[in-house]
């Protein structure tokens, strides 16, 4: 069960069951491996519990540790599960979770190191073409800016919309009216919108001179 | 811009007004004809101006009542539609209208007239209220050379089917006045696929029929309806089945019905050129829709299944069981045939009421009445209906042309049910690469044949 | 930021019917363009136009809304534009009790709303370290494949739909139907059934329930088999879908596809075999694939799966045990501080769920990756080069529901 996702591939024997439980079920062999394959870039040893192998990485190593995890014949994640931005009420996270054909365990990465005031995050969109929409709400959602996501905008939220709805210090705009200086993030200057008058041609003038 | 006052007034007012300004205006031209003596002169004036021009007259009278008859048709074949899709569906359809919901598209018409009239922002408006009433004429006046039963028809012209294809190709016009004057980027994309597919199929539309056409010798609709009168075997499909096949298709799609039904497609486009369009407006495309679905359906009738001739020519059989136009001689009856009319009618409605008014408890007497009221009339019509068909051609003729053209406006009703659609592309290679030569190699071999033929008998 | 003054318009004011100007509906947004693919997709060649499907339309599955660059018939590119079914679930989540979130997760695949409740109770019972009685196991297996199968069978007349037959999606609602009123009989709701609880289900098998199940079994697959005879082979039908938005192994890999889209292309990867949860080890089922990876192919595997999944219930009925149907656990529920991901094999695809709990009776982070919001990528990297028609096709094969993808 080496190969990875996209070549020959046999589903798992159907005998092998997973408990909810407990934390002694985990794939060592997976765990060893990945930290040799990826030693200088882990924070934290290679931790987790029940079926869901768990590493720690520093924002700026992540796009090296998803390459190698994605390319190295040992490891092979190819299955991007899930994006997703979090909001621990002191920093920012981003966690991805993985899956390969070469272990039972879900892989999750949570990428430490983001502050909250300017959190930046490398994109796998080089990696995952897929995963460009969900980092796209993990930026509407939380501000967190995806550099190399060529298509980083609001996707749930109206896009002159002027706060992070997922944040822990969220304040809906007219709660922010009554409370100067607070809950609007200075980070996302979202442009005014042009006033509805005049021919395209007045608008295409007007996006040039704002550009 | 709306009139404020007569934004002002109420429903009853906006009836009443109208009545009213034309009462009045009809008293004072009566008033002022009786005054100044034109009046008493004036009805054999008009007697003497109709009897010199009875053609014309003749003519007047057929266009009203074949226009008046699309109305009517147009409404049955929408509750055809509503009710075989429904079963087709494994669903009911329309049920509360009326029994078994034939009201249906009657109250449909009622409430599209009711609807808000607008036009939308931008629309250019004189195009864009004329649209519809382009595509209804297209429709309507193709019924003009139809021919229902013998000496029934609209106008007898030499150059039928010409006139035929020639006023059916004015709809595209209306479907491209509609799209392009809404102003609605679906509009035209629905105008513009209407376009393209409606002049595409014309061609294997007409090509087909020109084989019908050297069979009969000649382009007149009821001439081509008497060649194929005697037996079944007669008719044309049997001589021309590629023809029928490839004019069956152009005409599903050039009625712009399922699987061709693109321009109003409405899980693509909304409702393609009609999509700015609400109340009356869309009513009369609805209405040129099916109209057009009746006309298509009665044109394959009249082109290759013989138009209203019976399958086989039992006329032999009913003059030797006695039915002919004098055999039932009601005036012999005298005074008796009075009696009977004022006895039978009551006698038999009590008669029908009863039935009904045992077996449905709920009923009171007088509703069991009326509706013994309506049997009788059903078996009184049902009867009448049956001697004048025995009796006069034009009737027998009549039910089965209606009977055929029914036949097939069922058989659209059903691909709507079944099929799914076709996409742009798919439509156009099909009518350009496989329809086209068909027609071309269908005339080929037709011109051919009659050739050999005629070397071979003469 | 104040709100905007709403302004009451009479019929008595005079610029009640002043003509408005006809640039408001230009399709041009009047911002700047925010990103390099906003500029790219904005910006106008000679002969192209923009066009907009939706929100409201009937066939974009939901409130979407897609711009086209179209050049004529042909589209040039594709934009779609979600968040008219933003609801905020997971904001709301983090406000509300661990019980509540069910209620909450449950009109996110509202087609499919028994795998849209059970994701986030498989989250908080593995933070709970709870073992779900067998019983209750086996019969959420149950009520799952029994959704599972009344979604695909209203995929498969969707599709027709789409693609204008219409009559294949009456036949669809019928089965759909029957399986619902079995469902309502079992959980006392028709759509948003709020039956998985944390610890097991909500209420046991009833006798209604079984008499309505047994009579389905009898016919049911030979009746969808039956009803979709009209368009498996119908030339039309096919013709429009095969060889349509057709995608490669390692295509549906990098856009992340899960559930039938990436099955059709040849991947067997299901949660329920390559990371088995409840008792599906148990259970001997296929994992149907398929190898073209266009829309027929997808349409086909929803056939595929229906039958595997009748399979799948007719083993559960004949080895559902006795007992209890729900775990003893404490009213409030403080599950331990820590993280946890759970998915399932929900009809559209992978469904997660990744929660995050600080040790309170409220998720701390409830993130919910729904396979619809990937899934539904895929329709501008497909698109391109089609027709206007052909994108309802692919949109419709992807099988997206716009609850999930806006969550």
């Amino acid at each position: 069960m080496a190969t990875g996702l996209s070549g020959a591939w046999a589903p798992p024997c159907p005998q092998a069951s997973r408990s909810t439980e407990g934390g002694s079920d985990l794939d060592r062999a997976l765990a060893r491996r990945l930290q040799t394959a990826l030693a200088g870039h882990l924070r934290a040893p290679v931790g987790g519990r029940g079926d869901t192998t768990e590493i720690l990485v520093d924002v700026a190593n992540v796009a090296d540790v998803m390459r190698t995890i994605h390319d190295d014949p040992g490891l092979r994640f190819e299955l991007l599960a899930d994006l997703c931005g979090v909001d621990t009420s002191t920093a920012m996270e981003v966690v991805y979770h993985l899956w390969s054909a070469g272990s039972h365990d879900w892989l999750r990465v949570v990428t430490t190191g983001l502050s909250r005031e300017d959190p930046r995050a490398p994109s796998v969109t080089f990696l995952w073409r897929g995963a460009e929409w969900a980092e796209r709400e993990a930026y509407d959602m939380f501000g967190i800016v995806f550099e190399g996501n060529r298509d980083l905008r609001r996707i749930y939220m109206p896009p002159d919309y002027r706060s992070f709805p997922l944040r822990k210090d969220f304040l809906l705009p007219d709660d922010a009216s009554r409370s100067p200086g607070e809950g609007v993030r200075p980070m996302e200057a979202a442009p005014e919108p042009a006033v509805l008058t005049g021919t395209p041609a007045d608008l295409r003038h007007a996006r040039e001179a704002a550009r | 811009m709306v009139s404020r006052p007569w934004q002002r007034l109420s429903p009853a007012g906006r009836v009443l007004l109208p009545l009213g300004v034309v009462a009045g205006g009809l008293g004072v031209v009566f008033l002022g004809g009786v005054s100044s003596g034109i009046l008493p002169n004036l009805w054999s004036w008009v007697y003497e101006a109709l009897s010199d021009n009875l053609p014309l007259l003749r003519f007047v009278v057929a266009a009203t009542a074949v226009l008046l008859f699309t109305v009517p048709t147009a409404f049955v074949i929408i509750y055809l539609e509503m009710k075989v899709i429904a079963l087709q569906n494994l669903r009911l359809g329309p049920n509360r209208q009326g029994p078994w919901g034939v009201l249906a598209s009657t109250l449909h018409g009622f409430k599209v007239l009711a609807k808000e009239d607008f036009t939308p922002t931008g629309a250019d408006v004189p195009v864009f209220t004329l649209a519809p009433v382009v595509v209804y004429l297209a429709s309507v006046m193709s019924f003009l050379v139809i021919p229902f039963a013998p000496g029934l028809f609209a106008q007898d012209m030499n150059l039928a089917l010409l006139y035929f294809f020639a006023v059916g190709g004015l709809g595209v016009v209306g479907l491209m006045m509609a799209g392009w004057s809404s102003f609605n980027k679906y509009s035209l994309l629905g105008a513009l696929r209407a376009a393209a597919q409606i002049i595409s199929y014309e061609i294997p539309l007409t090509l087909s029929v020109v084989g019908v056409v050297m069979l009969a010798g000649t382009l007149s609709l009821n001439t081509i309806v008497h060649q194929q009168s005697g037996s079944f075997l007669d008719w044309y499909v049997f001589r021309q089945p590629l023809a029928a096949v490839i004019f069956f298709i152009a005409a599903t799609a050039e009625g712009n019905r399922t699987p061709f039904d693109l321009t109003e497609a409405d899980s693509e486009i909304v409702a393609g050129f009609a999509t700015e369009y609400s109340g009356m407006r869309f009513g009369f495309f609805f209405f040129a829709e099916y109209v057009n679905v009746f006309i298509l359906s009665a044109l394959t009738v009249t082109l290759f299944l013989g138009g209203w001739n019976a399958p086989l020519d039992l006329t032999p059989v009913w003059q030797a069981l006695g039915a002919h136009p004098g055999a039932i001689d009601l005036g012999g009856l005298g005074v008796g045939l009075l009696i009977a009319l004022l006895v039978v009618p009551p006698i038999l409605t009590v008669l029908l009421a009863l039935p009904f008014w045992m077996l449905f408890t709920r009923l009171r007497f007088w509703q069991a009445l009326g509706i013994g009221f309506l049997c009788f009339n059903a078996l009184v019509g049902a009867a009448v209906l049956i001697w004048a068909a025995f009796s006069f051609d034009a009737v027998m003729g009549l039910l089965w042309f209606l009977g055929k053209t029914y036949v097939f406006v069922v058989i659209f009703v059903w691909m709507r049910a079944t099929l799914p659609r076709v996409r742009i592309d798919q439509l156009m290679g099909f009518a350009w690469k496989w329809l086209l030569p068909a027609s071309l190699a269908n005339l080929f071999v037709t011109a051919l044949a009659i050739l050999v033929i005629a070397q071979v008998r003469g | 930021m104040t709100a905007p003054e709403t302004k009451v318009r009479s019929l008595d004011d005079p610029t009640m019917f002043v003509d408005t100007p006809a640039t408001i509906y230009d399709a041009i947004p009047p911002y700047p363009p925010r990103t390099e693919r906003e500029a790219e997709f904005y910006t106008l060649r000679d002969g192209e136009m923009l066009i907009n499907i939706g929100p409201q339309h009937p066939s974009t599955h939901g409130v979407l809304r897609v711009v086209l660059k179209i050049d004529g018939e042909r589209i040039v590119d594709l934009d779609p534009v979600l968040g008219y079914l933003h609801r905020g679930v997971e904001k709301i989540c983090e406000n509300s009790d661990w019980h509540m979130v069910i209620s909450h997760c449950d009109p996110l695949e509202y087609i499919a709303s028994m795998f849209s409740e059970y994701v986030p109770v498989l989250a908080a019972e593995k933070l709970l370290d709870v073992t779900v009685p067998r019983r209750a196991d086996y019969i959420r297996v149950l009520a799952c494949e029994l959704n599972r199968i009344s979604s695909h069978a209203l995929f498969m007349g969707w599709l027709a739909l789409d693609l204008g037959g219409i009559t294949p999606i009456l036949y669809g609602f019928l089965e759909r139907d029957e399986i619902v009123e079995m469902l309502a009989a079992l959980t006392g709701q028709r759509l948003l059934f709020n039956y998985m609880r944390i610890g097991g289900v909500n209420g046991d098998l009833n006798h209604e329930f079984m008499s309505r199940l047994g009579d389905w079994m009898s016919h049911a697959l030979r009746r969808i088999e039956d009803s979709m005879t009209l368009i498996n082979s119908n030339e039309i039908f096919v013709g429009r879908t095969r060889g349509l938005g057709r995608i490669d192994r390692q295509t549906a890999l990098r856009m992340c596809l899960t559930g039938p889209p990436l099955r059709a292309t040849g991947i067997p990867y299901d949660v329920r075999r390559a990371h088995p949860y409840s008792v599906y080890p148990e259970l001997e089922f296929e994992i149907p694939t398929r190898e073209e990876g266009d829309s027929y192919a997808r349409y086909l595997l929803h056939l595929d799966e229906i039958k595997q999944s009748v399979h799948i219930i007719d083993q559960v009925l004949h080895r559902i045990p006795d007992g209890p149907i729900m775990a003893k656990l404490p009213r409030l529920l403080r599950p331990r501080p820590g993280r946890a991901w759970a998915a399932i094999e929900s009809p559209r695809g992978q469904y997660g769920v990744y929660a995050m709990s600080d040790g309170t009776d409220q998720p701390f982070r409830l993130r919910i990756h729904d396979p619809s919001f990937f899934n539904l990528q895929s329709v501008g990297l497909l698109s391109p080069g089609h027709l206007i028609a052909d994108i309802m096709a692919i949109m419709a094969s992807l099988d997206p529901i716009m609850g999930g993808v806006d969550k």
